[in-house]
């Protein structure tokens, strides 16, 4: 499954790698991003027109009230960073570790796991998760935080092993330091495979975030169960839309970051 | 099975050279032109050749004189945008292009094998797409392989990246051949192999088409190859326009202009010792042996004829070493150990390749071989000199 | 657990069967249609970028949420299901088949055409083949993840092992629905890398043994 994902992603980032790199094109690049937001904002003032002129019900007008539905939102983004900053702050570091000579040997039983991990839906960590630190906010983010350390974590790695060895070897027969090396040599050319795994991680956080209300983790997840349980198919579109534009937002946000934080010479 | 009526075929070394059979057909191109949108000049520019049935006309010239967009137009890869072309007869300018390909080999660099297909699979692709019937495919394929010197029970079924470039090469040649086609193109075929196996593959292709006598369009930047394959050249400028259609002697004994001067290059005397061939010139006879035979016997054998060593032949009658006399009375019995680094030459090589050739092995001679890589004799670097000394005479006289 | 299991074993193997049938479909759905759009594309590279561009958004829309826009017009029942999981298994195998298309050798392409095969015989017979391993990739990381998606989407009555979470959610507490919840996931993760097992057997045989890395 390692090979598998990473062969996927290997391609598509080439070719993003391609497209943003070309000097050519390097215009076509800010153009093809500029894409996805204006998709956002008409998405978000489509939503707007509807939700001022369609007449809802009693039940409706209150879940889709604009302070309950600035509400649902806030949550939903709090959620969303919260275990985004958790995660970056665990899988980053356990990912340099794991590529250190030292763990080195741990990498594969480590990715085998997690892989495995990946495999189990997302849903079922929730419920097995709340069933054992009972529901609220706080397992909501534990569960989003192991779901979605898994990209951040493989990216890290992979971006890291990527770095060819004679520069590294390069770096430390200039005299500098392991660490040394680590910071100036082999981070910054794993930055782009880290960020992309940093936005999977995201759009994924934002997603997994609606499966909260299941556990009485809040978020916009609400609107669309509540829609479904009772059968309110403008608050069900109104939440499910709302999600979707707020993952493409995510996900332009993280796009936007890996182009600017790409290295200049790559 | 299919080896014996093959060779029966191409009977004794040096046969063919005379008078060789001719399978291929003529080429004619009257006012063929390649415009591209939004570019000014043509890329082809009205041209009309004639290509005679059973030649090889190499394509030289400069890189975007257009030679390998005509080559394309040949067999409609590339449209041409007028113009008509006709191959014997017939005229092919409106033909459906995928059932006159199928009339025309087509050979580019690396052979462009298919790699996910064995190399008896790539070999029976067009007899297949032609409905040939199994048995007529797989004895295709075993004479087509014999042909190329691969030795089908090894070969057949191996992957193309389980061969060397060479043989790559080779098999490309062989799939081209496939559907016997009257016509061969070849697309700067040798250009992505090493100068050492380049110089076997042309060899190589001068022995096939001795025995098939094909019409073969070969386009190349080198013109000491166009000189050594070429029974004419053609020297095109940009646009391809023609400046020069004629044999390599005389187009080496009086370029046409001060461009095709330019292009032939400096050093023309030398050049010369590109024009003799391998077989033009005496030949050693040399003691052989079989592996397996009594070393004591051949020793014998090879000092009552003078020689100090002998040429190792296999079952096949391809010379495979040529240990020393005091080297094989070491052992009891002829080896059958590969000499890879053997210095061999074909018969129809220049003298030019049997120097480099004997120069790479370190070598003082070569071993010569003619038809199925038979040995035909050895070529040893005294006669090469004499050689070099009557050309540097007859430019001085 | 063990008990639960082999109380229930029944109701478990027929939703596993369910689970399993449900996105072995759906892929394989999504494979002709990917496999169909990137043949489509691929020649084009404006196309090619728009096709891409449709996976990448299309990966980001959360599954939840489609499923919710997809009950208002289908209702309950396997149709939202059917649909949201094609949806979503079509994604990477059309990326992996574009770039997997767009990867073969010009020069093998030109090769083709030059000894008389025809467009249509040039695709099928050299290019998919030799795009195969790249597309059954995609294919891999498809099954995958619509495994999970299947999960969920037993919230809007589609079939499958999504099924017993849920029922383990609305019993919290209750006497079975730790064991409910476990079932299902576990369940669900041997599927998948039994399915993973089975892709990867299936890539042995049809690649061919002269491009297997």
């Amino acid at each position: 499954m390692t090979v598998d994902t990473g062969r996927s992603q290997a391609p598509s980032t080439a070719a993003e790698d391609e497209r943003d790199t070309a000097p050519p094109r390097k215009g076509g690049g800010w153009r093809a991003l500029a894409v996805q937001p204006t998709l956002v904002v008409l998405g978000v003032v489509a939503f707007l027109v509807w939700r001022s002129t369609t007449t809802l019900s009693e039940t409706e007008a209150r879940q889709l009230g604009w302070t309950v539905l600035a509400n649902s939102v806030r949550e939903h983004l709090y959620l969303t960073f919260a275990a985004a900053v958790i995660v970056l702050a665990i899988a980053v570091p356990l990912g340099i570790a794991l590529t250190r000579a030292r763990l080195r040997r741990f990498t594969p039983a480590v990715i085998g796991v997690a892989n495995v991990g990946q495999a189990a839906p997302a849903i079922g960590l929730f419920v097995l998760l709340a069933t054992w630190l009972g529901f609220g906010f706080r397992t909501t983010v534990i569960a989003l935080v192991l779901y979605a350390a898994l990209p951040v974590l493989r990216n890290t790695m992979v971006g890291i092993q990527g770095v060819d060895n004679r520069l590294v070897e390069a770096g430390r027969g200039m005299g500098m330091s392991a660490f040394a090396v680590l910071m100036r040599v082999e981070l910054p050319l794993a930055v782009p495979v880290m960020l992309a795994g940093v936005r999977t991680a995201l759009v994924l956080l934002v997603g997994t975030a609606t499966l909260a209300t299941f556990i009485s983790g809040g978020g916009l997840g609400v609107l669309i169960n509540t829609g479904i349980t009772l059968s309110l198919n403008s608050l069900l579109i109104g939440g499910a839309v709302l999600v979707a534009l707020l993952a493409l937002a995510v996900d332009w946000l993280g796009r936007v970051v890996e182009h600017v934080a790409r290295p200049k010479g790559l | 099975m299919s080896e014996t009526t093959v060779s029966q075929q191409s009977g004794p070394i040096g046969e063919g050279v005379t008078a060789r059979q001719v399978s291929g057909v003529s080429i004619r191109l009257a006012g063929v032109t390649k415009r591209y949108p939004g570019q000014p000049a043509p890329a082809v520019d009205a041209v009309d050749l004639e290509i005679p049935a059973g030649e090889t006309v190499m394509f030289v010239g400069p890189s975007g004189c257009g030679k390998t967009t005509l080559l394309k137009m040949l067999n409609r890869l590339i449209e041409p945008s007028g113009g008509k072309i006709f191959l014997g007869d017939e005229d092919v300018t409106g033909q459906d292009p995928d059932q006159l390909r199928r009339r025309i080999g087509y050979v580019i660099q690396a052979g462009g094998l298919f790699p996910h297909m064995t190399v008896a699979a790539n070999i029976g692709l067009v007899p297949r797409m032609l409905k040939w019937d199994k048995e007529r495919v797989t004895a295709r394929i075993e004479e087509l392989l014999e042909l190329v010197g691969l030795d089908p029970a090894v070969y057949r079924d191996r992957y193309p990246r389980e061969l060397s470039g060479g043989q790559q090469q080779r098999v490309g040649v062989a799939r081209a051949l496939a559907a016997d086609p009257p016509v061969l193109l070849m697309d700067e075929p040798f250009g992505a192999v090493d100068p050492i196996t380049r110089q076997r593959l042309q060899d190589e292709l001068l022995r096939i088409q001795e025995e098939l006598g094909k019409t073969i369009v070969f386009v190349t930047h080198d013109f000491d190859e166009a000189v050594k394959l070429g029974d004419k050249i053609v020297v095109f400028d940009v646009g391809a326009r023609v400046v020069q259609y004629d044999t390599p002697e005389a187009i080496l004994a009086d370029p046409a202009d001060e461009y095709v001067a330019d292009f032939v290059g400096a050093g023309a005397a030398l050049k010369q010792l590109s024009l003799t061939r391998v077989h033009d010139v005496q030949l050693r006879p040399v003691t052989t042996a079989s592996v397996g035979d009594a070393t004591a016997e051949v020793v014998a054998r090879a000092r009552a004829a003078g020689d100090d060593y002998v040429v190792v032949l296999d079952r096949r009658g391809r010379p495979i070493s040529w240990p020393s006399l005091p080297e094989l009375e070491r052992v009891p019995a002829v080896p059958g150990t590969v000499d890879e680094k053997l210095p061999v030459v074909g018969h129809g090589s220049t003298l030019n390749d049997a120097l480099d050739t004997m120069l790479a092995a370190s070598q003082g001679g070569a071993v010569v071989i003619g038809r199925r890589d038979s040995l035909a004799g050895v070529v040893v670097i005294e006669t090469i000199m004499e050689a070099i000394q009557r050309t540097r005479q007859g430019a001085s006289e | 657990m063990w008990d639960f299991v082999v109380d229930r074993r029944e109701l478990i193997a027929f939703q596993a069967v369910q689970h399993v049938s449900l996105v072995v479909q759906c892929v394989l759905l999504a494979t002709v249609i990917a496999i169909g759009l990137a043949v489509l594309a691929y020649r084009s590279p404006k196309v090619t970028g728009l096709a891409n561009g449709i996976s990448a958004i299309g990966l980001t829309i959360p599954s939840f949420a489609l499923l919710g826009i997809l009950l208002a017009p289908f209702g309950f029942g396997i149709t939202p299901a059917v649909i949201a999981v094609t949806f979503y298994a079509v994604l990477p195998v059309l990326r992996n088949a574009v770039v997997g298309l767009a990867g073969v050798d010009q020069s093998l392409v030109e090769s083709a055409r030059g000894i008389g095969m025809s467009r249509a015989a040039t695709l099928l017979r050299i290019e998919l083949p030799l795009a195969w391993p790249v597309i059954l990739a995609g294919i891999r990381v498809s099954t995958q993840m619509v495994m999970g998606i299947a999960a969920i989407a037993a919230y809007v009555l589609g079939p499958g092992l999504g099924g017993l979470i849920f029922s383990g959610l609305s019993r919290l507490g209750g006497a079975n629905a730790l064991n409910a919840t476990l079932v299902g996931t576990i369940a669900i993760v041997l599927l998948a890398l039994v399915l993973d097992v089975v892709l990867l057997l299936v890539g042995r045989l049809t690649t061919s043994k002269g491009i297997r890395v």
